[in-house]
């Protein structure tokens, strides 16, 4: 399984300055991305999903401290300490954004220049990237659009991107992450600020894409719906790490972190009769003051004392399972005993 | 690379007992690491932060110390003359010396202090007040109410201000009040606009429509939660305008309108020193020096507040 | 599910309301109206739940805030309790307000940053005068508080020291400091993290079960709205579609717009979930200011008519549903 690793991150941290202290955003997460596939990164808003991915790409606010024993993107180093100085950091990573690796945003009209003309905006990067002259540019461009479905792509080149609609505009956002061919696209809950519509059509394109292009995905999202119908694997984070990680029918059907637990039994699905919500009770940790131990704590069901002190290591199940809870220590049998298995 | 911390949990996780459940009063899932802290105090620290902000403040505190305190403890009063010792220069009875009518220098500033400054404070206070309830009246209301008001603004704000001075100086004669009076004729009219903006951005806020469903009244919605909500900017414009009148008012002084001899301000001051700027330049320094401190002090004091106070300087 | 309904308790009678709005561009320009909410009709009975969905711009949230007057109605009635509000002001209306609150959607901007929650919590107090000591009041919203699983001795903190969740609990202990007997709940969740949302949902049940409150609960989160409503009824461009029992609607609706919508709705499950087959919508969502004569879906409608052009399709009732569509009619008849 290493042979076709496209993104691999070791010993990722993340901290940020802040007038209060510094947030521990991210606390030494390892994973990587499979050529081709759809990795989901499912967490709660402050559980590092998103800063974890941004560090990754560079694009971190000057207040945020990246470190890691390793980035890894097609077999080529992306880690800002393997550089001297950021300037040459920052060159190689131009060269990568937008390019092998590309992103789409949460929302479109906060990356679209209103002034700009959509047509402008597609080609940009193509004439960056490559040797293509601005005619050519532009036919690739014609072509983008017709790929995510925008009816008469050569007229709404040379429109401004408020005569599009939400999910046309996030269409264009995905041609525009199309426009190099990515071998890794992060995508940044897409969906989140579309209707559930929409969203379907966004989500149909963006694995239609994926397969035709043989692009991998990383899908961040808080939507358990959206992973089931797009991904094939799944990482949860919780309070900056990964406690469990596997495949998607893993994750749905035999998940063991009582945080992965806990968030199926509080989403609903619509095609079963009703069943009563079992909300986890609570709110994320304070970043600020990371627990000790396990992130989950106090939120817990099967808490033990154990987990207030030491995070747990992590279990690994099968080649993709793995999950980082004390339950899983024999000892805990021995305790209390007093979870369900 | 185990630590000694680690190490100690490595013993203890030995400890069976460890694994036993943990009560739901050990836990604290509504735990909040943030310190509780008002806005003013987090305001109040990002201003300390501000070196030349605390350097005004402090000096204009120690202005309005001299000018309450100054003339009841000084020997001397304003008006004193003292013909043996006429255009002295600075020495231990007078620091500042004395003018060609032998009045001690430092008092007649400290005295000028009082009338530059409850000049500018005064004004500030009475244009906030009338900025305040017209911009927010405007902003909150809207309309054609609206519409009216704020070209009446417009037209009060195209006369230019010494004109209103002559006329009030015509009307009322010289004296504080009439000064007083020119500067806040059209002195509220930024003030207005500011809050006027500020309301009206800030009505459609959830928080003000929460207010309304509650059933609160306008002026409630109006004062307690828009107008508390736009307190930076408005503390802000205040402390920009004491200085604009403190210098209007000195600038006054010195052509000759305004508050009349023998009571001391910092421009009639400057205005006697004229004369005798060959001779004593000294004279001509003291006042000049203390118009300008403290208009440069309350120019940092605003600069500061403004960078405290507006929550997107802030991380 | 949710407490008991006594169906022959009107709490709130809606009928043939409208709200449009001004949408003339400069002072010459040509007058536009805005019809944000056209022609709808419903009743929720007491300790209902009753849930609106539909994607933005469809007039959902307009029709909540017109049914609180924060908004006026252009015409038709509000009833509350058999009283019309629709037309009421001032002191009249203000004690109609103590029977009908709402929880906004987004619980960063909906408590004013400058009060503690004690304050806050206070204020609908205060505003209507129910306790005459601070002591009272003081009791009281630790008593709220608790009641929504918060500390009391939270009581001097500002809202942005809490999470997204912990907000919305502050501003549902506001909306019940009054003992309303309806709240709408305009998408209280979708600003919330996931676990948060069940939390929310199970506070709001639990509440509904104590104090017999009835609910109107506007969301574009399917999965939640059938969970939670005992009917819902489905909102395209200002205008109610489809109505009915909540679980008969979910599992075979029957307006063409209701079933689009409900096929979009992503399943948490990876099996299931992959295989949906979805009915993708063709076009877009045309401007409220020029609605499509005749049935307004009918320009994305895969099953449009000629009749669908002509005339605007009326609700009808078939069995327990009502829904207004030429063809549904057609195969009813």
């Amino acid at each position: 399984m290493e042979q076709n690793e496209i993104l691999k991150v070791n010993g990722l941290t993340v901290d940020f300055a802040t007038e209060q202290g510094t947030v521990h955003a991210v606390r030494d997460i390892s994973f990587a991305v499979r050529e081709g596939e759809i990795l989901g990164v499912v967490g709660e808003s402050g559980s590092g999903k998103s800063v974890s991915m941004y560090s990754v790409m560079g694009l971190l606010a000057d207040n945020g401290t990246v470190t890691a024993e390793k980035i890894e993107f097609d077999g080529q180093s992306i880690n800002a300490s393997d550089y001297d100085g950021k300037r040459s950091y920052e060159k190689t990573m131009q060269s990568v954004r937008g390019n092998t690796m590309s992103m789409i945003f949460q929302d479109p009209m906060t990356f679209l220049n209103p002034t700009i003309t959509i047509g402008k905006q597609l080609t940009e990067p193509i004439l960056n990237h490559t040797k293509l002259t601005k005619g050519q540019a532009r036919a690739r461009a014609v072509e983008l659009m017709t790929l995510v479905g925008i009816p008469s792509p050569e007229t709404r080149l040379d429109q401004y991107p408020f005569e599009f609609s939400g999910g046309m505009r996030q269409r264009i956002i995905i041609a525009m992450a199309l426009a190099m061919s990515p071998k890794l696209i992060i995508a940044d809950e897409p969906t989140t600020a579309l209707d559930v519509t929409i969203q379907a059509q966004v989500l149909d394109l963006i694995k239609e894409l994926s397969k035709k292009m043989g692009s991998a995905v990383i899908m961040i999202t808080h939507d358990l719906g959206v992973v089931a119908s797009l991904c094939d694997r799944i990482n949860i984070m919780y309070g900056g790490k990964i406690v469990e990680t596997g495949t998607d029918k893993e994750i749905f059907y035999t998940p063991n972190h009582p945080y992965t637990k806990g968030l199926l039994a509080c989403i609903k699905n619509p095609e079963e009769n009703d069943k009563d919500l079992v909300p986890i009770p609570g709110s994320p940790p304070d970043l600020l003051k990371p627990p000790a131990g396990c992130p989950f704590v106090d939120r817990c069901e099967s808490a033990m004392k154990i987990c207030k002190l030491k995070m747990p290591p992590e279990t690994v199940f099968s080649d993709t399972h793995k999950s980082a809870c004390w339950l899983n220590d024999a000892r805990a049998e021995k305790g209390v005993n007093a979870h369900a298995r | 690379m185990e630590n000694q911390f680690d190490k100690k949990l490595q013993d203890i996780e030995a400890d069976d007992a460890l694994f036993e459940k943990l009560e739901d009063s050990e836990k604290d899932s509504e735990f909040i690491a943030v310190e509780a802290k008002t806005y003013f105090q987090d305001a109040w620290k990002n201003f300390k932060k501000n070196k030349l902000a605390t350097i005004g403040l402090i000096f204009i505190c120690l202005m309005l110390l001299l000018a309450v305190f100054g003339p009841i403890f000084s020997p001397y009063t304003y008006d004193q003359q003292d013909l043996t010792s006429r255009n002295a220069l600075p020495s231990l009875q007078h620091p500042f010396g004395t003018d060609k009518f032998g009045r001690d220098i430092f008092v007649r500033v400290m005295y000028g202090a009082r009338i530059s400054l409850s000049v500018g404070f005064a004004s500030a206070f009475i244009n906030l007040i009338i900025g305040v309830v017209y911009g927010g009246f405007c902003g909150y209301f809207g309309g054609k109410l609206d519409m009216v008001l704020m070209r009446l603004v417009e037209i009060i704000y195209s006369v230019p201000t010494l004109l209103y001075v002559i006329l009030v100086m015509l009307i009322f004669g010289s004296n504080i009040f009439s000064v007083l009076l020119a500067i806040c004729i059209s002195g509220w009219v930024g003030m207005a606009r500011q809050v006027r903006a500020q309301v009206m951005s800030l009505k459609e806020q959830e928080y003000a429509l929460a207010a309304k469903v509650m059933g609160a009244g306008d002026s409630r919605i109006l004062f307690k939660h828009l107008v508390v909500n736009s307190i930076g900017p408005i503390i802000v414009t205040t402390t920009h305008m004491v200085p604009s009148a403190i210098f209007t008012e000195s600038f006054l002084a010195f052509v000759g309108i305004g508050i009349s001899i023998p009571q001391a301000s910092w421009g009639t001051m400057a205005s006697e020193a004229r004369g005798l700027i060959m001779n004593q330049p000294i004279q001509m320094v003291w006042p000049v020096l203390a118009i300008c401190l403290t208009i440069l002090s309350l120019n940092f004091i605003g600069d500061g507040l403004n960078e405290a106070l507006d929550p997107r300087k802030r991380v | 599910m949710p407490a008991n309904i006594v169906k022959d308790e009107v709490v709130l009678k809606v009928d043939h309301l409208k709200t449009y709005f001004d949408a003339t561009k400069g002072l010459f320009a040509k007058k536009q109206t805005v019809k944000a909410v056209d022609d709808v009709s419903f009743e929720i009975y007491k300790g209902e739940t009753f849930g609106l969905v539909g994607e933005s711009g469809c007039g959902k949230s307009t029709l909540g805030r017109t049914i609180v007057k924060i908004y006026e109605p252009t015409a038709g009635s509000i009833e509350i309790n058999g009283r019309d509000i629709a037309g009421i002001k001032g002191d009249e209306l203000k004690s109609f307000r103590k029977d009908i609150q709402y929880i906004f959607q987004d619980p960063y901007a909906s408590l004013d940053p400058r009060m503690t929650v004690g304050e806050i919590i206070k204020e609908p107090m205060k505003i209507h005068g129910i306790y005459k000591t601070e002591e009272e009041m003081d009791a009281r919203v630790s008593q709220l508080l608790r009641t929504v699983g918060l500390k009391p001795d939270h009581i001097r903190r500002y809202p942005h020291e809490f999470s997204g969740g912990q907000r919305q609990r502050i501003s549902i202990a506001r909306t019940l400091a009054l003992d309303p007997k309806f709240i709408i709940c305009d998408e209280p969740i979708s600003a919330l993290d996931v676990s948060i949302q069940a939390q929310i949902i199970n506070l709001l049940e639990q509440i509904q079960r104590e104090l017999d409150i009835s609910y109107l609960f506007i969301a574009h989160d399917l999965s939640m709205v059938k969970h939670i409503s005992h009917r819902i009824a489905v909102m395209y461009l200002g205008q109610i579609v489809e109505l009915g029992e909540s679980h008969e609607v979910y599992t075979n609706p029957m307006h063409p717009y209701s079933q689009a919508l409900l096929s979009a709705v992503p399943v948490p499950d990876p099996v299931k979930g992959k295989e949906k087959e979805r009915i993708m919508l063709q076009g877009e969502l045309p401007s409220p200011i020029d609605p499509p004569s005749g049935c307004p879906f009918r320009t994305r409608c895969p099953y449009a008519m000629e009749r669908c052009a002509g005339e605007r399709p009326q609700m009808k009732m078939y069995g327990s549903r009502q829904v207004a569509c030429f063809k549904v009619e057609e195969e009813n008849s």
